[in-house]
């Protein structure tokens, strides 16, 4: 059977994604000194969009696609989670991730608590939507900003978003 | 009401004269045109009904009769069984009721049954929690329930008489297929190909559940059940022995998918049931690589004809060996007789997954037939005839392009050029029709680890509308239905559709065929030409298979819509546009902007027709 589907990420590729996303908090946090970088962050520079950003959508392809459709914008089986996410705090969006939700027969969301992939990917896919619901990236792959382009301190990013303060 | 009784008389005479053979009973009921009583109307798939009192003259006086709310929302595939009784009898997506219809009632509810099953079985159902349907045979229906489980009703009374368990959902097994009656065995496949299962066909005793035989897709010969100096290929023996485990790295074949989901269809003069297996485990191509090199990995996507008696393999026929792209090998086999070269032969027919109408013989499993119905098809350029092997385009090769490496345009998408929709064979016209994907993808494979329960796919993907083509009446839609010459491997007539046309076709002695669309439209078209010569709106898209059946004297057409599936999943919020603009007009059309969730069955019959 075929599907759009979801996989399952071994725990090495799981862990390397963990390194990664930290090594981008990291990187971002030092760069711009007092601003943190959290959850529901996300930079546009010319329809480019950071790391992280970029992780999530890849996240969100491999994960949660199969149910919540292309691209954030739903299906006949689950909804579109483009407005749910700016609706939810990271938390409500980390919680439903991690604990699943029994919704009524026939409608269930599994959890992705044994995931170490999704879990450490749940701040990126956050991003990833705010972005889609602030329709600052379309549909489809985005394409990554240069690494020399995000350490450029003077160009102006067309569209910052760090709204998330919640999310502790 | 008093043919049926008279046909009744005369089944229960012969049961009586075949004690040896019990249970031809199906193959008696699907002789009588004026029943419907298999999914795909008989053994051999063909979807075809001699009845014509609905034919191109009157079509104009079809009307929806009455209509049923099954209550359940999800993806309705599959459809009504008629038997003879008076009723309909109808499944639902999970969690899988079985309702008994009263036809000249206007589907007052006779009975219901509702399984009692486990919900976590819903997240290891990769397409949604569709089921295709009932099976029937002397007094009992036969329901393969989401969970495994494997049941027997009696259909008089809705009582259940046994069950069996088929399947573990923790280690990501599950149920979507219509089992098969065959002699005093019903047969069932498994769903999981993306959970890593290790795919197999099982037959149980009619009356009692009691399990006959299990044939793998994968591993040893001896689970396989072939003999590799008997079992032929390409019309010779196997030869090499064990081809199911060499196949593959180290012991990936336990987790070798080849889940058999989709139709069993059955020669009773050669006495072998006929299906294809999916998808071999892990979507990224490089996890089942031998040496690093492709791998056949026997026997997923293979046409497999087995013995019902004892599960045995009279043949295999690998249609794509070492899949990098999902061509999930279950498309129905229709088992349809030919004239090639001027030779009679006894055909098998399939509008496959990977763009290509296949032509094979029965007997001996020989390659006659390849070519695409699906012009966009670019994932292979042909087939050898020789060896029955693709000639896979690199371009186009998610292995040789690389894992992480995103491999762009390729022709057809995973969810196949045809999906699990059933077409129909009319003899009358030797043409098949089928309803028809158009649509490419973009394919990522990844490292991905085994783990029991948990998804086991390791690839992405994103689906596109098939390029508009010179010349081609496709323009940028998503679907069509088409009329295909098995023998000469052209396509004859193709009406375009918006959507993925996602429901089963029926052809008729009326000179129609019809099928469904997913914006819910039952349409009949001439079967000569294609020209569209009625359609009427249900309230839901259609995924289903449109049925027909004659109860005391009048004609009906019976079909439930509710959309979901996988079509439901991929289509419903529209497709990207690949190329922006560029005259495409309805190529990332949304079908939440046509149709919404909800089960409903719907009877059709002439309004003029005589009252039951």
């Amino acid at each position: 059977m075929a599907l759009i589907k979801t996989l399952r990420l071994s725990l090495v590729t799981g862990a390397i994604g963990a390194v990664l996303f930290i090594g981008v908090t990291t990187v971002s946090a030092e760069a711009e000194g007092k601003e943190g970088v959290g959850p529901g962050d996300y930079t546009v520079i010319d329809g480019k969009v950071d790391q992280g950003t970029y992780d999530g959508y890849i996240a969100y392809t491999r994960s949660c696609m199969a149910c919540h459709g292309p691209d954030g914008l739903g299906s006949s089986f689950a909804p579109s989670l483009i407005k749910r996410a700016q609706q939810r705090s990271f938390a409500e969006f980390a919680r439903t991730i991690a604990g699943g939700l029994q919704i009524q027969p026939g409608k269930v969301m599994p959890s992705f608590a044994d995931d170490e992939y999704v879990l450490s990917n749940i701040e990126n896919i956050y991003s990833y939507m705010q972005a889609r619901g602030a329709e600052e990236v379309g549909r489809g792959r985005p394409k990554v900003i240069a690494p020399d382009a995000d350490a450029d301190k003077k160009e102006i990013p067309e569209s910052t978003n760090n709204k998330n303060e919640e999310s502790k | 009401m008093l043919k049926e009784m008279k046909y009744a008389i005369a089944t229960i005479g012969l049961l009586a004269a075949t004690t040896l053979q019990a249970n031809d009973n199906q193959l008696e009921l699907q002789n009588n045109p004026e029943l419907w009583a298999t999914q795909l109307g008989n053994y051999q798939g063909n979807r075809y009904s001699k009845l014509d009192q609905i034919n191109r003259d009157t079509i104009n006086g079809l009307r929806p009769m009455w209509q049923f709310s099954t209550g359940v929302l999800r993806g309705h595939e599959g459809g009504p069984l008629y038997v003879g009784d008076g009723r309909l009898y109808i499944h639902t997506p999970f969690p899988n009721k079985v309702f008994a219809l009263d036809l000249e009632d206007q589907g007052r509810i006779v009975w219901t049954y509702e399984p009692d099953q486990d919900p976590r079985v819903i997240p290891v159902m990769c397409c949604d929690t569709v089921n295709r349907g009932l099976a029937y045979a002397d007094g009992r229906l036969f329901l393969g329930q989401a969970n495994n489980t494997l049941i027997a009703l009696d259909s008089e009374s809705g009582e259940l008489l046994w069950e069996a368990t088929n399947g573990d959902h923790t280690k990501g097994e599950s149920n979507t297929m219509s089992p098969l009656v065959v002699h005093d065995k019903v047969v069932m496949g498994i769903s999981g190909g993306e959970f890593g299962v290790r795919g197999h066909m099982t037959a149980y005793n009619v009356e009692s559940g009691e399990r006959v035989w299990r044939g793998y897709s994968n591993g040893p010969d001896s689970d396989v059940l072939l003999d590799p100096q008997k079992t032929l290929m390409m019309g010779k023996p196997i030869g090499e022995a064990d081809l199911g485990v060499s196949t593959w790295p180290e012991g990936e074949w336990k987790r070798g998918g080849g889940a058999p989901w989709g139709w069993v269809t059955y020669d009773p003069e050669l006495d072998l049931i006929y299906y294809g297996s999916g998808n071999p485990g892990s979507w990224n191509p490089e996890q089942r690589t031998v040496n690093g090199e492709p791998a056949d990995n026997k026997w997923a996507i293979t046409v497999f004809a087995r013995d019902p008696n004892t599960g045995e393999v009279k043949w295999v026929y690998q249609k794509v060996p070492f899949d990098e792209w999902d061509y999930d090998g279950v498309n129905e086999n229709q088992l349809i007789d030919v004239e090639i070269d001027g030779e009679q032969r006894k055909g098998l027919a399939i509008i496959d997954r990977t763009g290509f109408g296949f032509l094979l013989d029965r007997e001996s499993g020989e390659l006659l037939v390849a070519e695409k119905f699906a012009p966009e098809t670019n994932w292979a350029s042909h087939y050898d005839m020789d060896t029955g092997r693709p000639v896979v385009n690199e371009e186009f090769s998610t292995f040789r392009q690389g894992v992480n490496v995103n491999t762009t345009d390729i022709c057809p998408t995973a969810m196949g050029a045809k999906n699990m929709q059933p077409s129909a064979y009319s003899p009358e016209t030797g043409l098949l029709y089928a309803g028809i994907n158009r649509i490419c993808m973009n394919y990522e494979p990844y490292e991905t680890e085994y783990v029991a329960g948990q998804p086991y796919v390791g690839a992405t993907l994103t689906m596109m509308p098939a390029p508009v083509q010179e010349g081609d009446g496709n323009k940028g839609r998503m679907g069509s239905f088409i009329a295909w010459d098995p023998v000469k491997g052209e396509v004859v007539w193709e009406i375009d559709e918006r959507f993925a046309v996602w429901s089963g076709a029926l052809a008729t002695a009326g000179g129609l065929a019809f099928y469904g669309t997913l914006e819910g439209h039952v349409k009949a078209v001439n079967i000569d030409t294609g020209e569209e010569l009625w359609s009427f709106k249900t309230p839901s898209g259609i995924i289903g298979n449109i049925n027909t059946f004659q109860h005391q004297g009048k004609q009906y057409l019976g079909v439930l819509s509710g959309v979901g599936g996988w079509a439901g999943i991929g289509l419903a919020a529209g497709l990207e546009d690949p190329e922006e603009g560029l005259g495409a007009v309805s190529a990332f059309a949304s079908l939440k902007d046509y149709t919404e969730l909800g089960g409903v069955l719907t009877v059709f019959a002439l309004s003029d027709a005589p009252d039951a």
